[in-house]
């Protein structure tokens, strides 16, 4: 390599690093409404203190499945549509953004599946409420995983609807003249019953605690209003909150911002330190660290496969850079992520899939620092590319950042236990990982090459053994934490035996391997199922819907599931395929 | 000859073959376990795949069940014995030190759970608050009890278990004049009003002569509980008093006097009575604000054991269980509007194995670890230095 190729590599990674530094910093100066501070403003919505941007984030993910959406040639972003939602419905449920995919949900409110993706807005959905209402009323008392599609696909509709209603119905009721009008007419025969339905249909709370009070007790709109009925005063920030209103509604920018600032100066006094913290979530929140990551992992993956065929001189450290930079932005997304919530990397499935794919990017990056053949970058990339759409795809249920349960509240086993045990389930993918790569070059490169097979084998065994001892060391404190909150040891609840089947195969591999059972392939064929062992033990028992663990359970993912562990035994068949199947002919005794 | 067949015996327990063939009937068990409780429950399939020496199988054709695969018992044993023979096998040499500790940590491991499987036992707890519980009871055994409550400020409470109810015949119980004959025992029933024009029922005395009982199959999952259902006929100084019908799906118990003592008939969930008692002062329920989500549960309890002079106040919570004279309560559940707490009680006398296996296994690796490392390093050293 020589110096300018060097540079040129490490060119590329810097370069990588700046765009995802582009995708942090702020947009320039506000041009009319300044929908992105709106969305700065604090709120308490599932138990903790977090910015009305990542409510929108979520909501419209939970919604339509993305974080924006383009309307009459526009895009518009989550702070927008919250705006409109929020102030303006009549504009907002004109959207199309409820997307519907199951055909007898499309039939049962009246209207004809067009493409494969079919969007609606709330405005179509209305006049068939009551419909999907009974429906889903039907079918919510059966177990999650005894639901037929329909049922599920009803259930699914009905709360994204209900989300929407509700968010809809929060700093106003939908189809009254506004907030400003809410607190004219306090003492209105009809107010009370008004200030119930708010109480009862808000999505969240932005009224900050009073001095005095508890320092939880945020209020929503609704109970803001009931308390000025009953004589307690006028909550400072509900005056700030009908100003934006109305000048939203007037579309005069320039109050509107006014406004905003003002309430963010009552929040302020209020509960100092919200605002700051609000403020850190957004950059995490703009940054989207995750989503930058996995594309540059993907870019570095390109480049790694044409360093096989042109310059690899060049592109070869060039991937590696990319690869680099790619888990630089990974670990700072995850470090953001644990100084935000105050909690170890992994507290759901969600983040387990985040750290799952960090741990394989590191365990690569080491692997490609010993023997620097490009396998450890390609392998590498290629597990963090895939382990972060999973978690990507795994996030569109809400709130990432999601509270506690109380059992799970022990920051001193999440760091230990859940953090071995995940880095366990890292080294037996990228070990996975490896001997498909394997198997795949014994079937495309021709020239044989011995000294590569072998020290893809060291590589792989190298790695199971690192996994066999951190899923070993975490199924034991896993253990310990059950017997310091249960009273026992072990239990064969379902998770605890999925992690119990990592360490047996792993064993299984590593003894078969010592005994001389299996040599090369039959090793990397191993490995190969340990992919399947673990995706079992990680995602499968969660679909049990039974155990102590079942916190996780997901049922869209069981397809999902199935295509990989059909893949993996194609992988395996591929890896064991005969000699003469190979391009790479062994010459004799090769 | 004899030393010939010894040694195919040692030769064929410190075998790898065997390893890996009892390593791969463990994995099949687990999975086959974990499936299984879909349907039979946590305990049900434990007690089926792990639990047992053999998994068997009812066969229509054969009137008992048939051992089809070796159970997690077997399993577990041979495994016990190979890393046994496996580890006096390894060489008595300084540098397989990590090896033997790892190995014989998870020796201890099994032994754990073999201690766990064989002796531990689960009951729970449940008190109200203000309420002051001096027995622990099981999840599904059950006994019937018979009290006497002739004095009104202290019952002698004598019970007669589920398993021995099964057996049926005539049950004398010790310390009283009484007899029991039992007619009929149904592991799990369902109870419902006599119907007009019925067959009448088994029982002469108290509620049952009203009351139809029709036999069901007997339920192992986690959340279900038999409703075990026996018809008795108490018999004392020759003298019969009718038979009677005592269920888990009657609630209030039936009395009769014999010789003016007064005793009173039940069934209900198996207790075993404790040296010392619980007060339950206070129970928390906390969620984080604005949410359902719940942050945490406690139990603030005063416990009270005249044998030790002891009485203190212990707050238990998640993640921090009470262990107490040999058992472990922990925080489980709650009910009533937050003014019932209910403890699991574990007790296992082998709970300290585990701890010492991981001990063990953790020392082990580390050392064997150690010991590569110097030689990889001593290697690099060498070829340096040639």
């Amino acid at each position: 390599m020589t110096f300018v190729q060097k540079y040129l590599a490490w060119g590329a990674g810097a370069l990588a690093l700046l765009i995802a530094l582009i995708f942090a910093l702020p947009g320039g100066k506000v041009r009319g409404f300044d929908a992105a501070g709106f969305g700065n403003i604090p709120i308490l919505d599932g138990g903790r203190v977090k910015p009305l941007d990542s409510l929108a984030r979520n909501s419209l993910l939970v919604i339509h499945s993305r974080q924006g959406f383009r309307y009459e040639g526009r895009t518009i972003g989550p702070d927008e549509w919250i705006l409109d939602v929020m102030f303006r419905p009549q504009v907002a449920d004109q959207q199309p953004i409820f997307v519907i995919d199951d055909p007898d949900v499309i039939g049962l409110i009246g209207a004809q599946q067009k493409q494969n993706r079919n969007y609606f807005s709330f405005a179509d959905l209305s006049s068939h409420l009551e419909e999907i209402q009974k429906q889903a009323q039907t079918a919510q008392p059966i177990a999650p995983q005894k639901r037929t599609r329909f049922q599920s696909a009803i259930v699914n509709l009905f709360d994204r609807a209900y989300l929407y209603y509700k968010l809809r119905n929060t700093l106003q009721l939908a189809g009254s003249p506004g907030l400003g009008w809410e607190l004219q007419s306090i003492t209105d025969a009809e107010a009370s019953a008004r200030h119930q339905d708010l109480m009862q249909l808000a999505a969240f709370r932005i009224l900050p605690p009073l001095p005095g009070g508890p320092p939880d007790a945020w209020k929503n709109v609704g109970e803001g209003l009931r308390a000025m009925a009953a004589g307690q005063g006028v909550h400072p920030a509900l005056v700030p909150l009908a100003r934006l209103n109305a000048a939203y509604l007037a579309n005069d920018a320039a109050s509107f911002n006014q406004a905003l600032a003002d309430m963010k100066g009552v929040v302020s006094t209020l509960k100092p330190g919200a605002l700051s913290h609000a403020n850190n979530e957004i950059v995490f929140n703009r940054a989207q660290p995750f989503f930058v990551g996995l594309s540059i992992y993907f870019v570095a993956f390109l480049v790694l496969c044409v360093s096989w065929i042109y310059k690899p001189e060049l592109l070869r450290p060039t991937a590696y850079a990319l690869l680099f930079s790619g888990a630089v932005v990974h670990t700072l997304g995850l470090a953001a992520r644990i100084i935000l919530q105050g909690r170890p990397p992994v507290t759901n499935l969600y983040s387990s899939a985040v750290f799952v794919g960090w741990g394989a990017v590191i365990l690569g990056l080491i692997v490609e620092r010993m023997y620097r053949k490009g396998f450890g970058t390609a392998v590498a990339a290629a597990a963090g590319f895939a382990s972060l759409i999973v978690a990507q795809n795994l996030g569109t249920e809400g709130d990432t950042m999601e509270m506690m349960r109380a059992v799970l509240d022990s920051n001193f086993w999440l760091a230990t236990h859940v953090v071995t045990i995940t880095i366990g389930y890292s080294g037996t993918f990228l070990a996975g990982a490896i001997a498909i790569g394997y198997a795949i070059r014994k079937h495309i490169v021709t020239k044989v090459d011995v000294e590569t097979d072998k020290a893809l084998v060291d590589m792989a065994y190298g790695i199971i053994c690192f996994a066999l001892f951190f899923s070993f060391v975490g199924t034991v404190l896993g253990g310990i934490w059950a017997d310091q909150s249960w009273g026992r040891f072990w239990g064969w609840d379902p998770k605890e035996n999925g992690a119990l089947l990592i360490v047996l195969w792993n064993a299984i591999i590593l003894h078969a391997r010592w005994a001389g059972y299996v040599r090369e392939r039959g090793t990397m064929v191993m490995a190969i199922f340990g992919n399947i062992i673990t995706a079992c033990s990680w995602f499968g028992v969660n679909m049990l819907g039974v155990g102590l663990h079942s916190y996780g359970f997901m049922d869209q993912a069981f397809y999902a599931l199935t295509g990989f562990i059909i893949s993996q035994l194609v992988f395996m068949a591929i890896c064991y395929a005969p000699a003469r199947f190979w391009v790479q002919k062994p010459h004799g005794k090769a | 000859m004899i030393k010939t067949l010894a040694s195919r015996i040692w030769k064929f327990f410190k075998s790898f073959q065997l390893t890996i063939v009892l390593l791969a009937c463990l994995m099949a068990l687990v999975v086959l376990c974990t499936l299984a409780q879909v349907e039979m429950g946590t305990q049900g399939a434990v007690n089926a795949y792990m639990r047992s020496f053999f998994v068997k199988r009812q066969f229509s054709f054969l009137p008992f069940p048939l051992p089809v695969f070796p159970g997690g018992g077997l399993v577990g044993l041979l495994l016990t014995l190979n890393l046994i023979a496996k580890t006096l096998d390894i060489q008595r040499s300084w540098t397989k030190a990590g090896m033997w500790l790892v190995h014989s940590g998870l020796v201890v491991l099994f032994a754990g759970e073999f201690v766990a499987g064989m002796m531990q036992v689960d009951t729970n707890m449940s008190i109200e608050v203000g309420q002051t519980v001096n027995y622990v009871q099981s999840y599904k055994n059950m006994e019937l009890a018979v009290i006497d409550t002739t004095d009104p400020t202290w019952d002698e409470v004598y019970s007669v278990p589920d398993t021995l109810l099964a057996k049926g015949g005539s049950i004398a119980i010790p310390g009283t004049p009484l007899t029991l004959n039992v007619k009929r025992y149904f592991p799990n029933a369902e109870l419902s009003n006599l119907p007009p024009g019925a067959p009448p029922s088994l029982a002469t005395a108290g509620v049952g002569p009203g009351v139809s009982v029709v036999e069901r199959p007997a339920v192992t999952n986690d959340n279900e509980i038999n409703t075990g259902t026996v018809f008795v006929e108490p018999v004392a100084g020759g003298r019969s008093y009718g038979t009677w019908l005592a269920s888990m799906a009657l609630g209030a118990p039936q009395s009769f006097t014999h010789e003016g003592r007064t005793y009173s008939l039940s069934m209900r969930l198996r207790r075993q009575y404790l040296p010392y008692a619980f007060t339950l002062k206070q129970f928390r329920h906390d969620v984080y604000p604005g949410t359902d989500i719940p942050k945490n549960f406690s139990s603030l309890v005063q416990v009270v054991n005249p044998s030790q002079k002891e009485s203190r106040e212990v707050l238990i919570y998640m993640n921090q269980p009470l262990r107490y004279e040999g058992k472990t309560f922990y925080q489980a559940s709650f009910g009533k509007n937050d003014t019932l707490s209910v403890l699991s009680v574990v007790e296992n006398p082998g709970w300290l194995l585990p701890y010492v296996s991981c001990v063990l296994v953790s020392l082990g690796l580390l050392v064997h670890f150690a010991i590569v490392l110097r030689r990889s390093l001593k290697r690099r050293q060498d070829k340096k230095e040639g």
